[in-house]
């Protein structure tokens, strides 16, 4: 019988490459599949506002050259959907009918975007920015000086911002309990936070001051874009409408799969599942964390990569306990402006 | 060039491969691009092998088929998977994204697909049943899904798929909605490629450009030249030439005759060029074979008769569904005694036309049958061409005695002549003499076995044909690339001169000093042209499609310095790559070299 293993691994995002990379140094013989939904090799998807610096070519974004995955021996599999692990068999199914037998499966499917339930009727009206084609696709929508309402404001929201303003746009925030998301901002800090998102050329509107959102619709022909009204009558206009309300986890495939799932797959410290050969790292999983004493999710591409690496390594052998990588606490800076440590980049 | 892009449709037989990439060519043609393609059947007649076909489309006419495509798509992955590295790096590939069953790990062809190649998996079968009730437009679905995906306008595809069902009204208006499902589906795609139809040529003045194959071209060139009889007997790949004429030659009041065999084929083409008709048959290399005998005969009565070959895979049955170039030798010497005759072999699309009316000027001209070596990568492959306002061919190229009068009292069928072409007459011809023996004659054609008359014959037989390589408006041979000394020569002949000149032009761009040499005209063979182009070229590269380098052989009998050969016999046309690679070794340019 082979003794050769083969590693799987759903996503090709931080998590995913980083695991790759880490599972070949280990595992030198082994076979490794990296199964991504996506149709572009891995990119860090913080460089995306990039688009509105007039970046437009996706190879630019991408990490890897195609030989790195030939020359390490990575199968790369994209445009291709899992939608059934069936953990007891050790087979995944994918969406085309094919199926996988993995020695060992590490999920690093990492997360959507989270659109709160009462916007959902809205959801064709607004823009996303998960991927390159949505950034592409918003850039588009937006004229030279043109005006981005966002909304709930994340970080990921926040940081964008910050493009779009530097590249001559105009910026309203609708501000509510996602604002600064995953931050934890108490109430006493929050006015100092947003005042400092206005010095930066933020026009915030509080949600809740106007009774929250009540519609979003197509503007009217020879205005903006789109119109956003208030509960209490009030209205914003502007040409692209973006939510940002933190992300949800993508896991739908592992819902019969028998292994625990709370809002994250979750895992050990050693970031493993109820199954021994499953294991999960990045946007997906919530870890167990005996100082809370609860399953916690931890945010950020440096948190995320070395999770990849981690499961990685005890996928292969080690035993070695999740380790926070980053200090997840915003910042206001000596002069007054904002610091996310989800900001440094590589 | 602003466009160069390459497609190529892997499917089985019964996927309707070849249908799809017949509607592609003429879509393309019709919005003005040049196209050349080249389509692969499976030698089974029945069963599910593989098909492929592949269209190069480009604003300038492209003389060969690129090693690379741009957009490869999967009918049946099954047989696609083994050539998804056909599809470059940064280019498409078009798949069906579901499934009907279960697969193994592997069998989807996603399994396969290099993360430099951009994945488009489209819902193509689930549009075809939605839109046609079946899953038997799914090679129409692929063709709207790539008009929508490279934003071309979906009329041209529209008239294409009508005018390939013409009078099936039920199967074009179905095909019709696949071809719209899979247009709106491509068109929504967000394209990660970077390939790109720049606009289309301006129109050629005058001349109206067509698209249509090598035994098409033939056969245009037939008609247009003024061919009066056919016979001929079915054999791949040359069955064509005779079924397109079946059909064009009663509405020209002209007969065609499908005889029991080859050399009753013969018999009749040279009969009935005994009478002074225009008089032609097609073969391929066993049914050339067949007629060895009595093109001896053709030679020795010296009587007009036209040959055209398309060579496959050999010997015996061979390879019927391959391309090959190994009929060269029996083209040129095939058959008993001291037969000379012209053998010519056009190069592309455009020469399979004028040399499929040419080779009745020549036959004519100089009394003799005239042989049209192609191959079955000629033959079937597909290209634009301009064709002129007026036909390029000479009505009536014979030589007749005038026996009027008392004119016919010193007329010799046979004579000795400064040209050594003799004055000929036809059956019916008042005065005239109409012998027509295989026996060695005197000049007025009675049998004479004489030393010195043998001799005088021969000379005669062999020296009239040097005349051809002079032929009017014919290109025996050309030479392109840099001009004087050069560090590496090509010389090549019929359809491998494509890929030779392909790879000239890119040795060229790599800064090597390189030129090609186009000869069409092999038989009388273009010494002079051939012995200055070498005297030029530092060393001499001779590429062809057999095993024995039998091109490079009949060169050397003429002009006796080395040349390298590169032969090969894989049943697939040459590869610009090797072709590129040799000239690099022979120009002494090592990869390290070139990188340095
Ligand atoms: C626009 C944007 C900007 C961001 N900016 C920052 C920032 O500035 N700083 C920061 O620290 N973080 C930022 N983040 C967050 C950071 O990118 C994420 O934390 C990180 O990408 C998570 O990595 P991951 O590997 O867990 O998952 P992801 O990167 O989300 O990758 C998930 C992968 O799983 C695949 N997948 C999902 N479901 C399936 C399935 N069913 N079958 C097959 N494949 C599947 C997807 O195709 C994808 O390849 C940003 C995120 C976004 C979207």
């Amino acid at each position: 019988m082979s003794t050769v293993r083969h590693h799987v691994i759903i996503g090709s995002g931080v998590a995913g490459n980083q695991a790759a990379e880490t599972l070949r140094e280990h595992d030198p013989d082994s076979r490794i599949t990296m199964i991504t939904i996506s149709r572009l090799p891995f990119f860090n998807r913080y460089d995306l506002p990039r688009v509105f610096r007039g970046e437009r070519d996706w190879r630019r974004f991408i990490i890897y050259p195609a030989a790195y995955y030939r020359d390490n021996r990575i199968t790369l599999r994209r445009a291709t959907r899992v939608v059934n692990v069936d953990s007891a068999s050790q087979i995944l199914k994918l969406e085309h009918k094919e199926s996988i037998h993995f020695d060992s499966l590490l999920v690093a499917s990492g997360a959507g975007a989270y659109l709160p339930e009462e916007l959902s009727e809205f959801r064709p009206l607004l823009h996303g920015f998960g991927a390159f084609r949505d950034a592409v696709t918003v850039a588009d929508a937006l004229p030279k000086g043109g005006h981005a309402i966002l909304l709930g404001g994340d970080t990921i929201g926040l940081d964008l911002a910050r493009t779009l303003l530097d590249t001559g746009h105009r910026v309203t925030l609708v501000a509510g309990p996602y604002t600064f998301w995953p931050h934890e901002v108490t109430p006493e800090e929050r006015p100092q936070y947003i005042a400092a998102l206005q010095r930066m050329g933020i026009v915030v509107v509080e949600a809740q001051s106007r009774g929250g959102i009540a519609a979003i619709e197509p503007g009217a022909k020879g205005l903006s874009a789109r119109k956003l009204t208030f509960e209490d009558g009030s209205e914003l206009a502007g040409d692209v409408v973006m939510p940002f309300f933190g992300i949800a986890p993508s896991l739908d495939f592992m819902l019969g799969s028998g292994v625990d799932i709370e809002r994250g797959l979750l895992v050990t410290p050693n970031l493993r599942t109820t199954n021994e050969n499953i294991y999960a790292a990045g946007d997906v999983c919530q870890i167990w964390t005996d100082k809370a004493r609860r399953y916690c999710f931890y945010h950020g591409w440096k948190n995320v990569r070395a999770m990849g690496e981690l499961a990685a390594r005890n996928i292969t052998g080690a035993n070695e306990p999740w380790v926070p990588t980053q200090d997840e606490a915003l910042h206001l800076t000596a002069d007054g402006k904002i610091q996310s440590p989800f900001w440094e980049y590589q | 060039m602003s466009t160069d892009i390459q497609i190529a449709i892997v499917g089985s037989a019964g996927d309707g491969t070849i249908a799809a990439g017949d509607i592609l060519r003429r879509a393309m043609a019709e919005m003005g691009y040049r196209v050349i393609s080249f389509d692969v059947y499976p030698p089974e007649i029945r069963g599910f092998g593989k098909c492929i076909a592949r269209l190069r489309v480009t604003d300038e006419q492209a003389y060969s088929l690129k090693p690379q495509s741009d957009v490869l798509v999967s009918l049946d992955d099954s047989h696609a998977i083994p050539h998804v590295n056909e599809a470059r790096e940064w280019g498409a590939v078009i798949y069906e994204g579901g499934s009907v069953g279960p697969l193994a790990e592997g069998a989807h062809i996603s399994a396969h697909i290099d993360p430099g190649q951009i994945p488009y998996n489209a819902p193509i079968r689930e549009l075809s049943e939605k839109s046609t009730g079946s899953a038997r437009s799914r090679n129409v679905v692929v063709l709207g899904y790539i008009a929508g995906l490279f934003r071309l306008s979906v009329d041209p595809f529209l008239r294409a798929l009508n005018s390939k069902f013409k009078g099936k009204a039920d199967v074009a208006k179905k095909n019709e909605a696949a071809l719209r499902a899979g247009f709106e589906e491509g068109a929504r795609w967000f394209r990660l490629d970077d390939i790109a139809f720049g606009p289309p040529p301006a129109k050629n003045g005058g001349a109206t450009v067509e698209m249509i194959s090598g035994n098409a071209a033939v056969v245009r060139g037939a008609l247009d030249a003024g061919i009066d009889n056919f016979f001929g007997y079915p054999i791949t790949p040359a069955t064509s030439i005779m079924e397109r004429l079946a059909s064009e030659m009663p509405k020209h009041g002209t007969r065609l005759v499908q005889t029991e065999d080859e050399i009753s084929a013969i018999g009749a083409t040279i009969g009935a060029g005994f009478t002074g008709a225009r008089a032609a048959t097609a073969t391929s290399g066993p049914g050339l074979a067949l007629m060895a005998e009595m093109l001896g005969l053709g030679v020795i009565a010296e009587i007009p008769s036209v040959v055209y070959v398309s060579q496959r895979g050999g010997p015996s049955t061979g390879m019927p569904t391959k391309t090959e170039q190994s009929d060269l030798n029996m083209a040129v010497h095939g058959g008993h005694g001291d037969a000379p005759r012209i053998v010519i072999a056009p190069t592309n699309v455009e020469g399979c036309y004028r040399c499929g009316g040419k080779a009745f000027e020549m036959a004519e001209a100089y009394q003799t049958p005239v042989i049209v070596l192609l191959d079955l990568y000629l033959s079937n492959r597909y290209e634009t061409v301009p064709f002129p306002a007026q036909p390029p061919f000479e009505a009536d190229t014979n030589r007749y005695a005038d026996t009027r009068g008392g004119k016919a009292a010193g007329f010799k069928r046979y004579a000795l002549t400064e040209g050594h072409v003799s004055p000929r007459s036809i059956p019916g011809q008042a005065g005239g003499m109409h012998v027509a023996t295989g026996l060695e004659h005197n000049e007025l054609g009675r049998p004479n076995d004489q030393s010195a008359m043998h001799t005088a014959m021969s000379r005669k037989r062999h020296e009239k044909l040097k005349a051809a390589l002079k032929h009017p408006d014919f290109t025996a041979y050309k030479r392109f690339g840099d001009e004087g000394p050069v560090e590496v020569g090509v010389i090549a002949w019929g359809s491998t001169f494509g890929e030779a000149l392909e790879a000239m032009i890119l040795a060229r761009e790599e800064g090597i000093r390189c030129a090609a040499l186009k000869v069409v005209m092999i038989s009388p063979f273009p010494t002079e042209a051939v012995a200055a182009f070498m005297a030029d070229s530092g060393a001499t590269l001779v590429p062809e499609l057999n095993y024995q380098g039998q091109f490079a052989g009949i060169l050397q009998a003429h002009v006796a310095r080395p040349v390298t050969r590169l032969a090969r016999v894989t049943g697939e046309p040459m590869e610009v790559g090797e072709i590129l690679a040799e000239i690099r070794r022979l120009a002494g340019r090592t990869p390290a070299r070139q990188a340095a």
